[in-house]
């Protein structure tokens, strides 16, 4: 018969079979430890104002003790209206929002409709939950569709819930504190945003795994802004105002500076987020 | 003797070195109806017939003219029922190379996994051919394209095409009309005119859909019956 297109991971996906395997060589060799993964160690927040939604994310990525990316980009989009924060393994927060985006786009060519926030969630869910928590991925989403303006959060193990305000990763307890404290119903475009910025800086200052940059996006009926790295709390200077100093017995002929990069000021909404 | 005694097998060639069962697939294409497409120096139009079977049809739910990826449209000649697979297989296809390569598929790239599912639907076992023939139009960085993919699975870049009941008529006349820096707007006048020339009865806007992708935003779309109002009422 001729191949039909079936959903099921390819052969080479996620096999359990080395898992037996690892155990047993970490039993065997005490000091033979696994490599880790690279985790997000996050601080992602979520809010419903007025007009819709607002995510807001850290931009530090972590391997153990290591910054491994200084300005990740940890809002991921789902479609035109919906878009979700990742905390966990950047691996599969990646992997697992670009895989339900794809089946998004088949779904609104199949449909001919603007995707709804609860089928993302649905389609996020099942997947988590068919791989028994083994997919880590904690996940923030957010978006406003034809029935209103919709947040959940999404745990690892596939349980879900339906917030008006939400925080996840290692720094939620920092963020949701600012939260609990100011949140209110009915909030303004830029009260949300100063409410999400000021969480995701709580999670930034007092969290190890959060940092750099806080990552902002709006979404409205309609419209969505994406601003990303909003606020850079954290810049970094990497020379020296001076400049190169030469020996003292040296004779400066000419100095020519050369900046080997070049700095863009990004204004406006990443569109190539999308495509 | 002869082709028709291997006409029963779709695996079998005929002595004359012919698949029979091909053959009465392109026979089913041509006598679906009419479309065509117009490659123009700044983008396509694909535009086709849509003659519902009674009035009491409910025509907005039909729509022959379906979008494959934001930048590429198709149309068919042919047996409706087949198209819409061959559209869910094209898009999933698209969509996967999309996520594989973080790059809108290339107009090539999709028209020849088109072409490659329905060869194989010529040379597997217990299944037939699809009974269409599609024209992809579509825009990307080599600029405006126009494939007709046939049943057969061999597809052909066109500059200006036609497949139906209607196909000898229509490419004459758009052989004459053709030229290569023809502007969209152009294009579309020419699409309607031709479709016009083998029209049994009143051409409107309910019974022809055209789709238009241009240079400017890349965006295939298929035109409203407003909009298609108003290309008639200039064509006039």
């Amino acid at each position: 018969m001729t191949k039909q297109m079936v959903e099921v991971p390819p052969k080479g996906g996620f096999s359990f079979d080395l898992c037996r395997r690892n155990a047993m060589l970490a039993k065997k060799n005490e000091g033979a430890k696994a490599p880790s993964f690279r985790k997000t160690g996050t601080t992602i927040v979520g809010l419903i104002f007025q007009d819709g939604v607002i995510l807001g994310a850290d931009t530090r990525a972590t391997e153990g003790p290591i910054v491994a990316d200084k300005n990740c980009e940890k809002i991921h989009y789902i479609a035109p209206n919906i878009y979700c924060c990742g905390a966990g393994t950047a691996a599969d927060t990646e992997a697992v929002t670009d895989m339900v985006s794809s089946q998004l786009q088949l779904h609104r060519y199949h449909t001919g409709r603007e995707s709804r926030v609860v089928t993302a969630l649905t389609l996020l869910k099942r997947h988590l939950f068919n791989y028994q928590g083994h997919v880590q991925a904690a996940l923030v989403l957010g978006g406003v569709d034809v029935t209103g303006p919709h947040l959940h959060t999404i745990y690892p193990h596939g349980s879900t819930d339906t917030l008006p305000f939400a925080t996840m990763g290692s720094g939620s307890l920092a963020a949701m504190s600012v939260f609990e404290d100011k949140f209110k119903e009915g909030l303004t475009r830029d009260e949300g945003i100063k409410l999400v910025t000021e969480a995701i800086c709580a999670g930034i200052f007092n969290d190890l795994g959060s940092g750099s940059n806080v990552d902002v996006c709006v979404i409205t009926k309609g419209d969505k802004e994406y601003l990303r790295n909003h606020l850079m709390p954290n810049l970094r200077t990497y020379v020296s105002e001076k400049g190169y100093t030469f020996p003292k017995k040296t004779e400066v002929l000419l100095m020519k500076i050369t900046p080997l990069k070049e700095t863009e000021e990004i204004s406006e909404a990443r569109d190539d987020m999308e495509e | 003797m002869g082709d028709s005694q291997y006409s029963f097998s779709l695996t079998t060639f005929s002595p004359s070195g012919k698949l029979v069962q091909i053959e009465h697939a392109l026979t089913a294409v041509g006598s679906g109806q009419t479309s065509l497409g117009i490659k123009a120096a700044n983008g396509v139009v694909i535009a086709t017939e849509k003659k519902l079977p009674s009035i009491l049809v409910d025509e907005t739910s039909v729509q022959k003219i379906q979008c494959l990826t934001p930048n590429i449209g198709v149309v068919y000649s042919g047996m409706g029922p087949d198209f819409r697979v061959l559209v869910r297989k094209s898009r999933k296809q698209a969509e996967q190379y999309h996520r594989l390569y973080k790059e809108p598929i290339p107009v090539t790239q999709l028209v020849r996994e088109t072409a490659a599912v329905m060869q194989e639907f010529t040379q597997s076992g217990g299944v037939r051919p699809f009974g269409v023939s599609l024209l992809v139009a579509g825009y990307d960085d080599n600029g405006p394209q126009l494939y007709q993919v046939d049943p057969s699975g061999s597809y052909f870049s066109w500059k200006a095409s036609a497949m139906g009941k209607n196909v000898s008529n229509a490419k004459t006349f758009l052989e004459k009309r053709y030229t290569d820096d023809m502007e969209l707007d152009d294009a579309v006048h020419t699409a309607i005119l031709t479709l016009k020339e083998g029209f049994e009865g009143q051409i409107s806007a309910k019974n022809i859909e055209i789709g238009i992708i241009n240079a400017v935003d890349r965006k295939f779309r298929v035109l409203t019956p407003a909009e298609i109002d108003d290309f008639l009422a200039e064509v006039e």
